[in-house]
């Protein structure tokens, strides 16, 4: 039936896409280790002074505390919140469990962190009695295999799929069809749109734009006129359309590594060092996995949390480390005396490539050095 | 202090040392030119602490003093005064007065005292250059200048002296050279009397462009004077410090061929029209032109996925095995603007490999160039 309606306007063949998303991850597996943490509210992250809560307990959630949440704010909600500090290496232990459980079902896997994927199963999908069926299977065999439950959507796209997953978390199935798409998109808030942030939907909202219905009524010179280039974008969203691929190879685009400071520094005495270790960590990730990278972006979060990013290109990909120090210390004398003190600097290489692909620039350098 | 001096000599000193001024500037009194009141004379002095000029221009002192006061807004204000007026320059209470004609200006000051000097400290070497030698080495180098600061050591033009200029030529030297790493600008004069034995020394992009900007008013010799860390251009009403780039320019003769076996000889003036011509359409990114070079002709191209193709046939003396090679257009035609004769020599190898080009055997200036994979 869904491929019959399909047929008739002339698309492309209906894709059958999964979006599965672990259960509050971090702290999920903190609760199953650590029985004496299970009911309590608990948020894995730093709790000293600076720290920021990378995963809250549902018990925490109820309280109103959420990722990204700086720890003294999820304190001031939650006073009896218990932190823990995260061990990435059990977390990654899971991630590879269920990615084994997601590869044993389509080779087509796009994983988007350590704890959620898509999914592409529109060749598999016939032999295992449907996408729903898929998704019902790698459910069960998630919660078997680890312990731990996980959220599923079933759609025709990614953009319902991930909207799908999150509308009976946790541990839920939802399958969005296509005859629901539209309505189901018309229903829910803009701010849940992939690819709307807060700063986004702060501006719909000041244009009256709430809901996925608000955002229908809206035409598309009227949505270039207030959103530029990502109209397009949004335009299509509102109509549940979205085109985008599972790619299970994603390229990476960048590699960074960033650190928040035990206090505010303004000063170059001060920041220089910390910049150059960050620079330090960045190529010890680089190095070993032959990544280059020929721009350097630096990021600034200064003390009122405003962020601030630079970012050169450079002819040829960064040498080694001192010249991404270097990039990145012109970049960060440019925005000194900083306006507010600093709490966080970051570095990040992108247009990467590995040796091999960059070796041979288009234009070659004189052999000077 | 109490001064006037006529608008155009004010104008002139004042519009010399403003261009030292950055426009943005984190320690206010950078934004300032000290002006100083003494003996027959205003002296002017401006610094971004890397380079500082001094500028002398007569003047009728009633009382010396000094003071200092924002460069751009009194350039500013002098440009706009009536020509052929006196400005009377007088300071007191923290505040400037300029009145020229009917209109009166009372400018903010900072106290001259916080104005910040650059230490010349000893400048052992000294030797006189002719300001037209000077504008040459400068013209046909400086646009080799590399622009990235993580390679700073190549954003000056470097000055060494070697006791011959090579094989054929056993007078002693003085180079200057520029490089950005794809293309290697060289200039050899005669060494100076009194140049002999100085470091090698690497002069800022900044200096080298305010210094070409002076050298247009300048035709006498110019005094150098130099230390391994400092260096000072006196022009007479001009005097130019500047701190030197503290680094190691790279041995930059491994780059410039010696056993380019194919020679192209053309006319650069038809060279330079018809690459311009075919760059037209080239990609903004790579700018690349192709030579496809045959028995006394050369055809150049540009192929662009967007804009489509062009081609012109340029005449020259070939006579070495036809190949292909690419260039950057723009590279190619900030060599080709600085060939002053009727023949240009193109010294090639093959379409990887650095190549050659200059006047002849015999002139000052060579320029070597990298290819681009076309």
């Amino acid at each position: 039936m869904e491929q019959a309606v399909n047929d008739s306007v002339g698309g492309p063949p209906l894709r059958k896409i999964i979006h599965v998303d672990m259960d509050a991850f971090y702290a999920s597996v903190e609760q199953r280790d650590r029985p004496e943490l299970r009911g309590v509210p608990l948020a894995v992250g730093g709790g000293g002074p600076r720290g920021v809560v990378a995963a809250a307990s549902y018990e925490a959630r109820k309280f109103g505390v959420r990722s990204a949440m700086a720890g003294a704010a999820a304190r001031r909600r939650c006073p009896e919140l218990v932190f823990v500090s995260p061990r990435f290496e059990a977390y990654r232990a899971v991630s590879a469990q269920i990615r084994a459980i997601f590869e044993s079902c389509t080779p087509h896997v796009e994983p988007l962190s350590l704890d959620e994927a898509y999914l592409d199963v529109t060749d598999a999908a016939p032999a295992h009695g449907g996408a729903t069926a898929i998704a019902k299977a790698i459910r069960a065999r998630i919660r078997e295999d680890t312990g731990l439950t996980a959220s599923a959507g079933v759609s025709y796209n990614k953009f319902l799929a991930k909207l799908a997953s999150d509308h009976h978390k946790p541990d839920g199935l939802c399958v969005i069809t296509p005859a629901k798409g539209p309505a189901f998109v018309a229903s829910i808030p803009v701010s849940r749109f992939h690819g709307v942030g807060p700063v986004t939907a702060a501006k719909m909202k000041r244009l009256g734009i709430e809901t996925g219905a608000d955002l229908l009524a809206r035409s598309l010179p009227w949505l270039e006129c207030h959103f530029g280039s990502s109209a397009p974008y949004y335009f299509d969203l509102a109509r549940a359309v979205c085109h985008r691929p599972v790619r299970a190879h994603r390229e990476r685009k960048s590699l960074g590594a960033e650190d928040t400071f035990g206090e505010d520094y303004r000063t170059e005495a001060d920041l220089l060092p910390q910049l150059h270790r960050i620079a330090g960590i960045v190529w010890e990730r680089a190095a070993p996995r032959g990544v280059r990278g020929r721009t350097v972006t630096l990021k600034i979060k200064y003390a009122d949390f405003t962020l601030n990013t630079r970012a050169r290109t450079l002819p040829a990909p960064v040498r080694d480390q001192d010249e991404l120090f270097a990039v990145g210390a012109a970049l960060l004398r440019a925005e000194l005396p900083p306006p507010r003190g600093i709490r966080l600097l970051g570095l990040t290489l992108s247009k990467l490539g590995d040796d091999a692909e960059l070796a041979e620039p288009i234009a070659p350098e004189l052999p000077l050095l | 202090m109490q001064a006037t001096i006529e608008r155009a000599a004010l104008l002139k000193s004042v519009g010399h040392v403003q261009s030292v001024v950055e426009r943005r500037n984190t320690i206010p009194i950078l934004s300032n030119v000290l002006i100083e009141a003494r003996d027959g004379g205003l002296r002017l002095m401006a610094t971004d602490l890397d380079l500082q000029i001094n500028e002398t221009a007569a003047a009728e002192v009633a009382t010396p003093g000094a003071t200092t006061v924002p460069a751009h807004t009194l350039h500013d204000i002098v440009r706009k005064l009536p020509e052929g007026s006196q400005v009377e320059i007088s300071a007191s209470d923290g505040k400037m007065q300029v009145n020229a004609g009917r209109a009166r200006f009372n400018l903010q000051t900072l106290p001259r005292d916080d104005f910040p000097q650059i230490a010349e400290g000893e400048l052992p070497t000294r030797f006189a250059l002719p300001g037209a030698t000077l504008r040459q080495i400068i013209d046909k180098t400086r646009f080799a200048i590399s622009t990235e600061e993580t390679r700073y050591y190549l954003n000056g033009i470097f000055l060494h002296v070697a006791d011959d200029g090579g094989p054929g030529s056993p007078s002693p030297v003085l180079k200057a050279a520029a490089t950005d790493g794809h293309r290697l600008a060289r200039v050899t004069v005669p060494r100076p009397e009194g140049a002999e034995g100085m470091p090698d020394v690497i002069v800022p992009r900044k200096c080298v462009a305010e210094l070409r900007k002076l050298l247009d008013e300048a035709d006498g010799d110019v005094e150098v004077s130099l230390s391994a860390t400092k260096i000072r251009f006196d022009l007479g009403s001009a005097v130019l410090t500047s701190k030197l780039i503290d680094g190691t320019f790279p041995d930059y003769n491994r780059v410039i061929p010696t056993a380019n076996d194919k020679l192209l000889r053309l006319d650069p003036k038809s060279f330079m029209q018809g690459v311009d011509r075919v760059a037209t359409i080239a990609s903004e990114r790579t700018r690349a032109v192709k030579m496809a070079l045959e028995h006394d002709k050369v055809t150049l191209s540009v192929t662009s996925p967007e804009n489509g193709t062009a081609a012109e046939e340029v005449p020259g003396d070939y006579s070495a095995a036809g190949f292909e090679i690419g260039f950057n257009a723009r590279y190619l035609l900030d060599i080709l603007h600085q060939i002053e004769g009727d023949t240009v020599e193109v010294h090639l190898a093959d379409p990887a490999a650095p190549t050659l080009l200059r006047e002849s055997g015999k002139s000052a200036a060579l320029y070597v160039l990298m290819p681009m994979r076309v």
